[in-house]
């Protein structure tokens, strides 16, 4: 029969975040705003799954929290943007990361460009970033596994234009060399794209063509994509 | 002059941080050190490019020390060990801590919050002149700093130095 524990032995950092401020709550994770060191920093805390197995569940979230801080280490060494980490709690499964201010998530951008009427060539430049980002991305056999316009973030510069691009989110990330893996990861992205974005499947050939031409490997990945296409729900069963 | 900081994680505790040049009695202070009569981690400034760094090996050493996680024997060594990027303990304590002919030291202390300190004690034991360790970036040597951390051309696109060694530190345990 477990005892109570008396909340002087909870884990430092869950006490910490009984008075930060949570920001998200998610199936797998809650996001917590807070002061660290002096910084302004982001909390990302994987809570234990009560309907998991407890062994398991404790595996899996560990797995799932070093994935995440592997795959933002390979990304920044890579050149591509992503949060700076900057402590890891293994006991909590919580990872302390740096707070992008000053951003909007390209979901939002799209979706008031389109709100002012602004046709759909303008976001152009938008894609080919994407595209170019993605396929540096997979080039470091990096696999995002969430890939929507809500985990990609445009940070004004200054002049409040929209400036670099930054990627967030790694939760379901995993390093695969596969094409396969690869072209599941753009599916994601397309099916989430055409999903949230209404009529801007110009816009997504677009970045898949910047990726084609940004990645040598490209060609297999795009292949595969085509592949998967063609399973799923709803599809024809026309041999 | 020095620079203390609270850690939010720890409530009854704070780092302060204590920065001296022109240091001529580097062997001493660091005998003094492995026999444990300075309580405080001695560092080498030349590879802290700014404090938080050191505030977050403090942090992270503060944490494992809490948790019965250390891999070194002490916290102070434990700071030390925190701010490599690597998993090799002695290699961490030649390049991070101080060697016998340095002739600069960054002193970390980690006490409870709110005490006032008796900073004349370490003070005095140091034969050089103590500086605001907010300056810490005069003392550090960037192109070493680069090549001991293997920053990769790429990565300083994506933010500065700091941001790559604060990384590092972060993800050691996993990678």
């Amino acid at each position: 029969m477990a005892h109570m524990q008396p909340s002087e032995n909870k884990p430092a950092v869950s006490q910490y975040l009984q008075e930060a401020l949570l920001v998200k709550q998610g199936a797998e994770a809650r996001v917590y705003r807070g002061r660290f060191l002096g910084k302004s920093a982001i909390i990302k805390e994987r809570f234990p799954k009560l309907y998991r197995h407890p062994s398991l569940d404790e595996k899996l979230t560990r797995r799932r929290t070093a994935q995440e801080v592997r795959s933002i280490l390979r990304c920044r060494k890579a050149g591509i943007n992503a949060p700076v980490v900057y402590f890891v709690d293994y006991t909590t499964n919580c990872i302390f990361l740096e707070e992008i201010t000053d951003s909007l998530t390209v979901r939002e951008h799209i979706a008031s460009a389109q709100a002012s009427g602004q046709n759909v060539e303008a976001l152009f430049g938008l894609a080919d970033r994407i595209g170019q980002i993605l396929a540096k991305m997979h080039d470091e056999d990096v696999v995002h596994g969430d890939l929507t316009t809500s985990n990609m973030l445009l940070v004004s510069d200054g002049d409040g234009r929209a400036g670099k691009l930054v990627l967030i989110d790694f939760g379901l990330s995993y390093i695969s060399a596969l094409p396969e893996d690869k072209g599941v990861d753009m599916y994601v992205l397309e099916k989430a794209f055409l999903s949230t974005h209404p009529n801007t499947e110009a816009l997504f050939e677009r970045l898949l063509k910047s990726y084609t031409a940004s990645s040598k490997k490209a060609p297999a990945v795009i292949k595969k994509l085509d592949e998967v296409r063609l399973r799923g729900r709803k599809r024809s069963m026309v041999g | 002059m020095h620079l203390t900081q609270d850690l939010e994680l720890f409530p009854e505790q704070s780092v302060t941080q204590l920065l001296f040049r022109d240091v001529k009695n580097c062997a001493e202070l660091r005998k003094m050190a492995v026999e444990g009569q300075i309580a405080g981690a001695l560092i080498n400034p030349s590879m802290v490019l700014d404090p938080f760094q050191s505030l977050l090996a403090a942090n992270k050493a503060v944490h494992l020390e809490k948790t019965g996680k250390m891999k070194t024997r002490s916290l102070y060594s434990e700071i030390i060990f925190s701010l490599s990027p690597t998993n090799n303990i002695s290699e961490a304590f030649k390049r991070f801590g101080i060697s016998d002919n340095d002739n600069a030291v960054l002193v970390v202390l980690v006490h409870n919050r709110g005490d006032i300190l008796n900073m004349d004690d370490i003070v005095s034991k140091v034969d050089g002149q103590q500086i605001p360790a907010d300056q810490i970036s005069t003392l550090c040597e960037v192109a070493k700093i680069k090549k001991l951390y293997k920053l990769t051309p790429q990565e300083e696109k994506c933010g500065s130095v700091l941001d790559a060694v604060v990384c590092r530190m972060a993800a050691k345990d996993v990678v």
